[in-house]
This record gives C-alpha cells, sequence and structure tokens, in this order.
C-alpha cells in the first residue's frame, strides 16, 4: 500500500468517525440525507445541564 | 446521581412520542466542583463513572467538557471518555506545546433529516486549572471558533454550540457567529433560562445539577436556516411551566391540610399561599389569551423555523427508569464500600478504636440533655433527630457526598472525619443549630450558645436540597425555647 492510498484510507476513516450517527437518536443511517427542497425538518432537543446532586438517593 | 432514572425516563418517553430526538448535555456532568477534596476523591470519581455508564445507556449523542468535569484531572476525563459511547466536545482545551485539541471539537450527527454539526467550548474561567506539567490550556474563544466554524461549512444544516461560558460570553459568540443556531449553556444560574435570541441564535439553559430537563422542539426549515420573530407560542410555554411550578408549590401547602387552619398561626405563610392562587388564576386566563392569540397566528409561517420549549423539574413523584436506577443503586453501592472499608481501616489502624467521644469543640447532643431536657425532647420529634437514620435505612450512611446535612460538626469537615464521627454527633442535633457547645458546657453563663440565623439553615436547605424552604415557618416549627 502506497502513502497516497495509507492517506486516503486514514480521511476515509476519520471521515465515518466524524458523522456517526448519534445512537438512539432518529435511527436513520449515516450519510446525506435526502432533503426536499423547502421541506422543514421536525427535531426535538432534550438537553440536560449536569446530573442532580444528592437530594435523592442520600435520605 | 439521584435524578438520573427519571431524567433517562423522560428521555425514554420524549424518544416515545417522536422519532427525531437528539439528546445533549452542556457538561458539569460529572463533578459539582471544580476542585476534589482528596480524601473522597474515591467516592467522588466511581460515582463519576456512574454518571457515565447512566449516559451510554440513554443513548447522549454529545457532551460539553465544562470545567468542573476536569476535577480529578485531565488524565481522568481522556479515561472516562474511552468509556464513553457519546463524544466529549471541547474546541479550546488545547495542549500547550501543540496547541491540539485533547477531545473532539465538534461532531456532525444525523437527526430528523438534517446533518447537525456540535461544537463544544469549555469556559476559561477566573484561575488555571492546570499546572505547567499539564500541558493543558484553554485557548480563547475567539481563536478556535472560527476555525471550527470553517471547518464544518456548508456540512451542516444547523450548527448547535454546547458552551460552559457564561451567558454574557455566549451574546457575544452569537453577536460574532450568526452560523451558530443554537447555543446550550452549561452552568450554575438558579432556575431555566427559556430561549433568549441574539441575532440568529437561540441561547438556553436548563437549571444546574439536572434539576430539571429541557425539550426544544424545533422546526427548521434547512433552506434560509432562520428563526422566525418571537411569537406567542414561547410565551405560551412559559407561562405552561410557570403555571405547573406554581400547581407543584401549591399541592405542597395542600398536604398540609386545609390552608386557613393549617397556618392560622403563620399569617405570612397564609399569606404567601393566597398569592399563589391569585397568580394562578390570573396565569389561567393569560392562557386561554395567549392559545386563541396562536392559533390566529400560525398561518403563513412555513419560510422560517420556529421552536417551541419546555423545562420539565425531576421531581420526586416522577417515574423513574428500571435500568438507569440499577446503574445508580450499583453506583451508591460501591460508593457506600468505599467509605465503610475507609471507617474500618481506621478502626484497626494505629489508634485501635474508633472515635466514641465527641472531640474539637462540639460537646455532642447528650451533654445537652442534663440542662436542656424539655428542649431536648422537642427535638427528639423533629426530622432533624432522624437525619442520619434516614441515611442509614438508604444504605447511604458511609457517602461522604450525604453525611455534611445528616450529621452534626463544621462544614469544613473532612470526609475522613465524617466517617469517623462519635454516635453523640449523628443525626443535626443541637450544635446544628446553635454553633460548637463544648466551651458553653463548661461555662454556661460566659459562653452563650448561639442562635440559628437563616444562614445557618442555608448550608443545607438549599434550593438544590429543598426548593420550597421557608425560614421564619421552620423556626416557627422547630423553635425549642429559650431556656
Amino acid at each position: 500500500m502506497n502513502k497516497q492510498t495509507t492517506l486516503l484510507l486514514l480521511s476515509f476513516l476519520a471521515l465515518l468517525n466524524m458523522t456517526a450517527p448519534a445512537s438512539g437518536a432518529s435511527g436513520e443511517k449515516t450519510g446525506n440525507p435526502k432533503q426536499q427542497a423547502g421541506m422543514p425538518h421536525d427535531l426535538t432537543i432534550f438537553f440536560s445541564n449536569g446530573v442532580r446532586g444528592e437530594t435523592e438517593p442520600c435520605g | 446521581m439521584g435524578g438520573l432514572p427519571k431524567k433517562a425516563q423522560q428521555l425514554e418517553t420524549v424518544r416515545g412520542k417522536t422519532s427525531a430526538v437528539l439528546a445533549l448535555d452542556s457538561g458539569a456532568l460529572l463533578f459539582k466542583d471544580e476542585k476534589l477534596p482528596p480524601d473522597q476523591r474515591e467516592q467522588l470519581t466511581v460515582t463519576a463513572q456512574g454518571i457515565v455508564a447512566a449516559y451510554n445507556k440513554m443513548s447522549f449523542a454529545a457532551v460539553g467538557v465544562a470545567r468542573q468535569d476536569l476535577a480529578a484531572g485531565l488524565p481522568f476525563l481522556l479515561a472516562v471518555q474511552k468509556k464513553s459511547s457519546f463524544p466529549w466536545l471541547s474546541a479550546n482545551l488545547l495542549s500547550r506545546t501543540e496547541h491540539k485539541p485533547w477531545f473532539k471539537p465538534h461532531t456532525l450527527i444525523t437527526a430528523g433529516g438534517m446533518r447537525i454539526a456540535v461544537i463544544g467550548l469549555t469556559a476559561q474561567g477566573s484561575d488555571s486549572l492546570f499546572t505547567e506539567k499539564d500541558n493543558t490550556i484553554i485557548a480563547p474563544w475567539e481563536e478556535v471558533l472560527p476555525k471550527a466554524i470553517t471547518q464544518l461549512r456548508g456540512r451542516a444544516d444547523m450548527t448547535i454550540l454546547l458552551s460552559s461560558f457564561p451567558a454574557a460570553i455566549n451574546r457575544k459568540i452569537a453577536e460574532a457567529h450568526p452560523e451558530i443556531h443554537l447555543i446550550l449553556q452549561s452552568g450554575t444560574s438558579q432556575g431555566n433560562l427559556p430561549p433568549e435570541r441574539v441575532n440568529n441564535t437561540l441561547i438556553t439553559q436548563v437549571e444546574a445539577q439536572g434539576k430539571s430537563v429541557g425539550v426544544l422542539e424545533v422546526h427548521w426549515n434547512a433552506q434560509n436556516k432562520r428563526w422566525e420573530e418571537p411569537g406567542s407560542e414561547n410565551l405560551l410555554a412559559d407561562k405552561k411551566n410557570e403555571m405547573d411550578r406554581l400547581g407543584w408549590q401549591i399541592n405542597r401547602y395542600r398536604r398540609q391540610g386545609e390552608a386557613e387552619q393549617a397556618f392560622k398561626n403563620q399569617p405570612e405563610v397564609l399569606e404567601a399561599y393566597n398569592d399563589m392562587l391569585a397568580r394562578q388564576k390570573l396565569l389561567e386566563e393569560e392562557i386561554v389569551r395567549l392559545t386563541a392569540k396562536q392559533k390566529a397566528m400560525n398561518a403563513g409561517r412555513q419560510r422560517f423555523s420556529s421552536y417551541s420549549s419546555q423545562f420539565e423539574a425531576m421531581r420526586k413523584e416522577l417515574p423513574d427508569n428500571p435500568t438507569v436506577r440499577a446503574i445508580v443503586d450499583a453506583t451508591t453501592n460501591e460508593v457506600n464500600r468505599i467509605g465503610k472499608a475507609a471507617v474500618k481501616a481506621r478502626i484497626s489502624g494505629i489508634t485501635g478504636q474508633n472515635q466514641e467521644e465527641p472531640s474539637g469543640n462540639y460537646a455532642g447532643s447528650t451533654a445537652c440533655t442534663s440542662c436542656h431536657a424539655p428542649q431536648f425532647a422537642k427535638w427528639r420529634g423533629t426530622q432533624h433527630a432522624t437525619a442520619y437514620d434516614t441515611l442509614e435505612a438508604k444504605g447511604q450512611q458511609f457517602n461522604v457526598q450525604c453525611l455534611p446535612c445528616h450529621i452534626t460538626g463544621p462544614a469544613t469537615q473532612t470526609g475522613r472525619e465524617m466517617l469517623a464521627l462519635a454516635h453523640d454527633l449523628r443525626q443535626v442535633s443541637c450544635e446544628s443549630c446553635h454553633g460548637p457547645g463544648r466551651a458553653h458546657t463548661i461555662q454556661p453563663t460566659a459562653a452563650k450558645a448561639a442562635q440559628p440565623t437563616m444562614d445557618t439553615c442555608l448550608r443545607c436547605h438549599t434550593g438544590e436540597h429543598d426548593d420550597s424552604f421557608n425560614f421564619a415557618e421552620a423556626l416557627s416549627r422547630l423553635r425549642c425555647g429559650t431556656d
């Protein structure tokens, strides 16, 4: 395997890693989603900020 | 980590309603503070690993690195990263020598038929977390963000920033980078911050330490990528949230019985209760009005992107997710096993025996009873008198994260001291409110016991632990007399 092929392979692997889909996000396949021009998308963002402290498990 | 099973169940419920759900956390996930007390490190890092296991199970898509996440050191977080099924993101946590990021600066996620870029930023803070030896810096956002945005240009339909910078800096980021459509803040502010629009960026935050979760429903037009002007739906959601909170507070009061009767000797409590009822009536009217207005506005809005947000408090009555509950229980068992082992090691140590008598400035509650028997008897009927017992009942009596609010002693006690506590200082007893009493037992007249102030109570009855605490009400209920 020459140097150019190795570089190409590494770039491909890096790209795969960068575009990994969110597990449990939508179950859709990785890659460029087909978009219909002008069609809006619905998405729910569930977000949190840290983990609750001691309140409930303590006593 | 007590709210985690509830958070997991809420997430599962949201996923059950819609297929395109993106779960994100803006950071401060692993620890509450930026530094760990050395003698609590083992218990706290075990807790942190339990949190990661729970987040793996919940399939979070990305988590930002906040300063608190680095409390156990960069090597610990790098090791945690290897066990995480989600990426930890920080574009500005760099090696000092090579200026390379320690974590992924950003990630691309496919959800809802869109490609979504998520970038992480770690707050710089007022003092450095690192020494020269750590070979790490937190670079200014101005240095790293333009590069990240350039790398992502044309690759994403929507860009989200997980930022632990304070709100004022996030506003500057929004003004400088309209390509960022949403900033999810990590921070310690009390209460939830509904989306604030700056330029074409929404900035929002849920209350710290997982006390609430946020759900942002986005209707995104990837062609023009612009938020519509704020409509009444967000105001409506805010009013509904306020209504929920108010209803919850009112129910807490109602559980104590008929208000006029239950608070007949506490006019200030009764007044507060009646104010809440009046506010509830006003809110009902506003919600009806805003709902009608919203219906009238819903036509002709397809060009722009819209959103609605709501926050859900992690109330005790919410259901637990059994799988995450099991992870939390296993973690707390392990934390207590470590504490118990520390106690055993101390008993078999040089001194050869456990501490049985109070030490330092504290006398212990037994010493108080000889002169203050009626007050002691009254205290025995309060929840303070069983504070430590409740820990034992849950097998949490060796958890140094719990102990400070269930025992008597100075706030500065180390984990080692708390675990070696004299029997007489277990529970929240006389000296928790009146201060250390050894001098008073020796010279009762010269060394008077202190009287509790609001600050005395707020050491434990914080918003985090008791969001309905009322000092006047508590004092009138617990007052033990002047003898």
